[in-house]
């Protein structure tokens, strides 16, 4: 009996949701993570204002692609253990859809937090408060994409060995683009100029994640499961 | 024929460039054919442990 | 259904066994001899760059390494999606054959590109596209190495790994038309295009036979490693008995 993906997706999204708030320590992990790298920055390079701000877009963006990656552990780790995710694969509605909504869950839990708080350590950094719109719908939008080309990794290690160190050593190659155009777009927002061509170029990127990321993370946890 | 290890003041480029690019080529050959070496003397002792008598 | 027979035929680990060991010695014995020809037609036979100098010489290195890179990782995708989409061992053991020496060659394209930078571009490395990506190539083949690693299950590993080609073979056409689509310092190419080239023939011939040296070298050495890989994999049958005694 096949249900409606849609409807699928809204009830694991609504389940994610209520499992993740029983645990709020655990969201707030990766963004402490974040806050706590971003003031290494400043404390071991210089406290030179001037030069911070020409450091800030890559510490900024290191930094959440850093989070992030600590982040996309929890993305099937409990429910891979307790044997959700195999239940999910058996159950003969769409696998991709599920992981997609899993991911858009994950994303809005870790991923948007951490661009709503970034203006804090951007400030840290030296960043002017003119360009802080851009810095949080860079990282947000990054952050997407960052989260569901994680999620395929996070399927692909689902059965190894030393996973965690592994799930960043495969992200990092495919996340490099997002790093590329979402700094490229707080350095421009710093400078005071439209940040429209990297963001638009982050957005195909987004746009090209959630049509075919969920398929290959459906792909590679029926992969790792079996 | 110093103007051949020269090449126009280029050599201490160009040289170490084609060490590099014939290296790697003899590099992977070796490898591949130590790679072959050693899985044959493994399938070899194998084979030996399984059944002694069918490998004489 | 002559390709029926003849897709079977490559399925099946002794033939290819068989196959590789007549083959490998051929592909490697004409690569070394056009290996040296073509040598002693770039570094001997062709006039100097009236820009580069001599220095443009060093694409008789980097090219070919850096077609190689791109060429083994695409083999190694289409290999793993054949082993993914038909159930292939032999596939699999071809992509699993193909990823040391695609490292290794994008390793020399790099290598080889910063010695040609440094006297050029004044840098041994800038951060622009098509030499971005080529690191990015890097990074994908140790991850696929790793994931292999990773996984204790061979067929397992196979899969994974498999999907891991897949998703990134689309870096392939970024890098290769990466100093089309952006602001590059690299050179746009200047020997496959259709049309009137721009590199004289001189030069362009002892490229054109490296290219193809390489290839064929390739073949050989894909050859070698698939016969170790199949051997490895194919422990308990009885075929390997009559192989290695």
């Amino acid at each position: 009996m096949k249900t409606n993906p849609l409807e699928v997706a809204r009830l694991v999204a609504a389940r994610d949701l209520r499992l993740a708030f029983r645990k709020p320590s655990q969201l707030l992990q990766p963004l402490m993570f974040f806050m706590i790298v971003a003031t290494l920055f400043p404390l071991t390079l210089t406290p030179e204002m001037s030069r911070l701000r020409d450091a800030a877009p890559g510490v900024l963006w290191v930094g959440a692609l850093l989070s992030s990656l600590l982040a996309l552990e929890f993305l099937f780790r409990d429910d891979a253990q307790d044997g959700t995710l195999e239940q999910f694969a058996l159950s003969g509605q769409s696998l991709t859809w599920m992981l997609f909504a899993k991911t858009c869950v994950h994303w809005l839990l870790t991923g948007l937090p951490l661009a709503l708080s970034a203006p804090i350590a951007a400030m840290t950094l030296g960043v002017p408060g003119s360009a802080m719109w851009s810095v949080v719908a860079s990282l947000a939008l990054g952050g997407f994409a960052l989260s569901l080309i994680g999620a395929i990794s996070a399927g692909l290690t689902l059965g190894a060995r030393r996973g965690g160190v592994l799930l960043s050593l495969l992200t990092l190659p495919l996340a490099v683009p997002i790093l590329v155009y979402g700094a490229n777009a707080t350095q421009l927002a710093i400078a005071g100029e439209a940040i429209g061509p990297p963001m638009y170029l982050l957005g195909a990127i987004a746009v090209l994640g959630v049509t075919l990321a969920p398929l290959a993370a459906a792909a590679a946890v029926r992969i790792g499961l079996e | 024929m110093s103007e051949f290890f020269s090449m126009s003041g280029y050599g201490i480029y160009l040289w170490p460039a084609f060490a590099l690019g014939i290296g790697v080529v003899v590099l992977n050959l070796v490898m591949a054919l130590n790679s072959l070496s050693n899985a044959r003397k493994d399938a070899r002792r194998r084979l030996e442990m399984n059944s002694p008598e069918e490998t004489a | 259904m002559a390709t029926w027979t003849w897709f079977h035929r490559f399925g099946s680990p002794p033939y290819m066994y068989g196959f590789a060991r007549r083959w490998a010695p051929w592909f490697g014995g004409v690569a070394a001899f056009a290996m040296l020809i073509a040598l002693y037609g770039g570094l001997v036979l062709a006039p100097e760059d009236y820009q580069q100098k001599d220095a443009f010489r060093m694409v008789y290195v980097h090219a070919p390494s850096a077609w190689l890179s791109l060429m083994v990782y695409t083999t190694m995708a289409v290999a793993a999606a054949v082993g993914l989409i038909w159930r292939m061992k032999v596939a699999h053991a071809v992509a699993a054959a193909c990823a040391p020496v695609g490292a290794w060659f994008t390793v020399a394209a790099l290598g080889t590109g910063m010695l040609w930078g440094k006297p050029m571009w004044g840098a041994y490395w800038v951060w622009d596209p098509r030499l971005t990506s080529e690191l990015i190539l890097l990074f994908l083949y140790f991850g696929y190495m790793g994931l292999r690693a990773g996984i204790e299950d061979t067929a397992k590993a196979d899969k994974a790994s498999a999907v891991l080609a897949i998703v990134g073979v689309v870096n392939v056409p970024i890098i290769k038309y990466s100093v089309e689509w952006w602001n590059s310092l690299h050179q746009v190419a200047s020997v496959m295009k259709l049309g009137k080239p721009t590199m004289n023939w001189d030069m362009r011939w002892p490229l054109l036979l490296m290219l193809l040296a390489f290839t064929l070298y390739f073949a050989a050495v894909l050859l070698i490693r698939l016969r170790a890989e199949l051997l490895r994999r194919e422990r308990n049958a009885s075929w390997v008995r009559e192989v290695v005694t």
